[in-house]
């Protein structure tokens, strides 16, 4: 190993030691980051680092979605889009055997179309679906179960804010990322449901009668989701405005869209636009964490080691995606799926880039990855969340119950290395 | 609570509040800027520049707030392992040095803006000076100092901690419309 | 490898495989190396890896490299000098071009960037105007969105009654190709680099407008050199090292001209003379409007606009 070498293991020990003292992940990333780089060029262009790079990430126009996207997910939260959209989805499904556990995969979905986020997917569901399925008498680890997977599909339906940050990272096509996460994003629906079927059919409560009329009447409440992700879906795949406007488009028009139903005040709005910058800036931390620290790694020409090396095992271009693939279950044990994204693909891409594969479909794939990684054992961020919110059901209950859909996340994620069309034939038809 | 803690947490309140305004702002002046361009061929000039620096003081405002609520995204699992006596002072601990980067990032921070100021950058269309915005933005990090050592001193003092998403019971009496 | 006695860095922007990598910087690192016996060894960092794009200036004056590749364009309003380069209409060609431009600039280095030294100067090959529909003269750009090169493009394009998009150059050919911009400035291969090919098909055969790349020391770099490797320097930053720097890019560039008067698919109108006089009237405010920035900032901006003139007179590059 090189002295070069030496610091840069010594730059991941002292982030992870950081990170495991709760840290904030973008603040261990840019002070190790900072303190790296003046190990190896001295304090003073380290520091400097400090004065040019932050404002870059918060002023560059390509990531200012995020905040919008965002603020519209909360929107669309606190205007009570989200309980519609579940009780429309039982109307519809009630007939089946689990019909509650489906109506919470389609809201879910359904939420997701509308909102970036898996936690924030599945700690909006919790509330709402919990308690209804365990007042029918649903078994806790299959109620927390359906919800902790049903989240995942936050970041896979477009819009997400975590394949936009992959755009931003890889610089490709943020317009044709999201359109490549619909169909595996309808995909995932599918099996979920199926899941539910075949793993938990037998333990479920059984169908209720079918009221054609209410089921009716109920889509007359979730017309608004509809019409917004139509409408931002469709401005971007037509490329009518950029990502950027679509989202502020998005945002607007719930806002609007819940005060007209008399669903927000002004307390509210300024509640959600509180809620939702906070989570931006979260991300942002991240994001200003990982350019510091990227320069570290940069310097101590680390990218183009591992590169170098990965390529090197001449283990095949399938036999090294599948290393990289592990290596993200892994880490999804300790972080969650945005700061690995931010963190871990600018380390792996070049290694992408070099064995060929498509960056659209790895995008997709990878965020597959990583939301595998926030419901798998021994450490699930989704699963964590619902835990927080539902204290009462313990950790390994929950992870009990989610492991049925894992395993059809798994079959999904080969189905789409396999048969990459699925993802690409979509955002194909754009070009 | 005493009357300090209710001080700090209400001026870290404030500006949390303005942060989010101006989030509510920027909204707006996006998507006109987006009609007017497409819809009649007239874009606002220097929206570009002017809402990518102004969604920068937004985030410095809101970085103030993050410091504040306690909400940024961290490694949760060893921490709640601990007991609650033990988690509170890594809490601290893990705000002391998120304030040790806010310091740096503040003092560097300013001559980045002092810079601006004197060999006067402009913006693209109309060279309308930028610094007054940097200057906002850097004020962020200022006030984020503020905020972040008020969080410190809070969980020192026993009040609040780092855990943020609520209990179904709490969420259920937010949950009022219908 | 073994540590050479000064192991420096240069950062720039672009992707290593752009032809400015190997075809600009890589054998001036090498030339360098040789010249001085190994004892200089210069790493390069390309793609951005040490820093954004606008912040390489101050990237060479706090030493987090010691050589980087700036565009001074991407501060607008920082270097009012240097920006004369970017209006249109002065410059024929980037390889004596560079060479005028270097040797015009000189007198003005030390006072707008007194933190480095300033080293080579390097534009592209003139770019062009590139479009949907055909544009002959300065009033058929009214009423058009078009994708500016930089601030001063995206100056005249409003001075035109035209509205400019910004969107980075990856993003132009979607903006371009959904409708959001109808016409783009752009050097001639990197249309086709970039897929534009198949959207425009008609082009302003005129050498438009330069663009203003320059090569950057850190004071502090250079300083700490022995007088015989500041000899070594001094030796590749003068202005027939910035044409031979220049040369390769803008010979790659100008091959996409000739590559499209070679294709049915795309029509190249060449103005008469009376519509170039419309033209350079038309972008006579954008020097009313530098001669003011200049003013405001203390210097002869008579002065240093016929300096720039005479130079390129001088090296025959005069457009
Ligand atoms: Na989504
Ligand atoms: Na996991």
């Amino acid at each position: 190993m090189s002295e070069s070498d030496l610091v840069a293991v010594g730059g991941f020990v002292a982030l992870f030691a950081l990170m495991a003292l709760r840290v904030p992940i973008g603040i261990a990333m840019g002070l190790v980051g900072v303190g790296g780089f003046a190990s190896v060029v001295g304090w003073k262009p380290a520091l400097a680092q400090l004065a040019s790079s932050p404002i870059r990430t918060i002023t560059d126009y390509n990531l200012s979605l995020i905040p919008f996207f965002i603020l519209m997910g909360v929107l669309a939260t606190n205007s009570g889009m989200s309980r519609e959209l579940f009780r429309s989805g039982h109307a519809w499904l009630k007939p089946f055997r689990g019909g509650l556990a489906l109506s919470t995969i389609t809201a879910c979905a359904g939420f997701a179309a509308i909102c970036g986020s898996s936690v924030a997917t599945a700690a909006t569901m919790t509330k709402i679906a919990l308690p209804e399925m365990r007042r029918f008498g649903y078994p806790d680890n299959v109620a927390t179960g359906v919800v902790a997977a049903g989240g995942t599909l936050g970041i896979l339906i477009p819009p997400s804010v975590v394949l936009a940050v992959y755009g931003y990272i890889t610089e490709t096509d943020v317009g044709q990322l999201f359109i490549a996460g619909v169909v595996p994003g309808l995909l995932a629906v599918l099996m979920y449901m199926l899941t539910v079927r075949i793993a938990y059919g037998r333990v479920l409560p059984g169908g209720e009668t079918f009221d054609l009329r209410e089921a009716i009447v109920s889509l007359r409440k979730v017309w608004a989701v509809g019409l917004l992700f139509v409408s931002i879906i469709g401005v971007i795949y037509l490329g009518i405005a950029t990502p950027t406007e679509a989202a502020a488009v998005g945002a607007l028009l719930t806002g609007v869209i819940g005060v007209a139903r008399g669903r927000l005040g002004r307390r509210e709005i300024i509640a959600s636009c509180t809620e939702a910058l906070r989570t931006s800036v979260a991300i942002y931390t991240i994001l200003i964490g990982a350019m510091l620290f990227g320069y570290f790694l940069a310097i101590t020409q680390t990218p183009q080691k591992i590169t170098a090396f990965l390529v090197g095992l001449d283990m095949g271009a399938y036999g090294t995606l599948a290393v990289i693939l592990v290596f993200f279950l892994v880490m999804g044990c300790i972080l969650d799926a945005m700061a690995m994204i931010i963190l871990l693909v600018p380390i792996v891409f070049p290694v992408i880039s070099q064995l060929g594969f498509d960056p659209i479909w790895f995008g997709i794939i990878i965020v597959m990855t990583v939301e595998l990684g926030l419901i798998t054992p021994p450490v699930g961020m989704n699963v964590f969340v619902i835990n927080t919110i539902a204290r009462d059901v313990s950790l390994p209950r929950i992870f009990g119950g989610v492991l049925p859909f894992v395993m059809t996340d798994v079959v999904r994620l080969i189905l789409l290395i396999l048969f990459p069309a699925i993802v690409m034939f979509l955002p194909m038809t754009m070009k | 609570m005493t009357r300090i803690a209710r001080f700090l947490d209400t001026l870290s309140r404030m500006i949390e509040v303005l942060a989010g305004l101006m989030l509510a702002a920027l909204t707006v002046v996006i998507v006109a800027s987006a009609i007017g361009r497409y819809g009649f061929a007239t874009p606002i000039p220097d929206a570009f520049d002017y809402s990518r620096l102004l969604i920068g003081a937004a985030i410095t405002w809101g970085f103030a707030s993050v410091g504040f609520r306690g909400s940024h995204i961290k490694v949760d699992l060893f921490a709640l392992m601990l007991s609650p006596k033990a988690r509170r002072w890594v809490d601290v601990f893990a705000w002391c040095v998120l304030l040790l980067f806010t310091v740096l990032l503040c003092w560097k921070m300013f001559g980045r803006v002092e810079t601006t100021m004197v060999n006067g950058e402009g913006t693209s269309d109309l060279r309308m000076p930028v610094w007054p915005v940097m200057l906002l933005i850097w004020a962020g990090v200022a006030a984020a100092i503020l905020t972040t050592t008020a969080k410190i001193v809070l969980m020192a003092m026993g009040y609040g901690s780092l855990e943020e998403h609520e209990s179904i019971d709490d969420a259920a009496e937010g949950a009022s419309y219908e | 490898a073994q540590a050479a006695e000064v192991e420096w860095r240069l950062s720039h922007w672009l992707p290593a495989t752009h032809p400015i990598q190997p075809d600009g910087i890589e054998p001036w690192a090498e030339s360098i190396s040789e010249a001085s016996g190994g004892r200089i060894n210069i790493t390069i960092f390309p793609a951005q890896q040490l820093g954004a794009a606008p912040d390489h200036y101050d990237m060479a004056r706090d030493g987090i490299a010691d050589v980087t590749y700036v565009n001074p364009g991407y501060q607008a309003g920082r270097f009012p000098i240097a920006s004369l380069i970017e209006i249109p209409f002065q410059v024929t060609n980037a390889t004596d071009g560079a060479a005028a431009m270097h040797e015009w600039y000189a007198q003005y280095a030390e006072q707008e960037m007194p933190d480095v030294k300033v080293c080579m100067m390097n534009p592209h090959d003139p770019g062009a105007f590139h479009s949907k529909t055909p544009i002959h003269v300065p009033a058929d750009v009214n009423g058009m969105n078009v994708r500016p090169a930089n601030a001063t493009i995206a100056r005249f394009v409003s001075l035109l009654g035209g509205s400019s998009v910004q969107v980075s150059a990856p993003e132009a050919r979607e903006a371009l190709s959904k409708g959001v911009a109808d016409a783009m400035t752009f050097p001639w291969n990197s249309v086709y680099l970039f897929g534009i090919d198949q959207i425009l098909h008609e082009h302003l055969d005129m050498p438009f407008y330069a663009s203003l790349q320059t090569l950057l020391i850190s004071k502090a770099s250079y300083d700490a050199l022995d007088d015989d490797l500041k000899t070594v320097i001094d030796e590749h930053c003068t202005p027939e090292w910035s044409k031979k720097f220049s040369t390769g890019w803008a010979e790659w560039e100008a091959a996409g001209r000739q590559k499209m008067v070679d294709s049915p698919d795309h029509t190249l109108y060449a103005p008469t003379d009376e519509e170039i006089a419309l033209w350079r009237e038309a972008a006579a405010p954008l020097v009313d409007s530098w001669k003011q920035d200049v003013t405001a900032k203390g210097h002869d901006a008579d002065a240093i606009y016929q300096s720039y003139q005479d130079t390129l007179e001088k090296y025959g590059v005069k457009y």
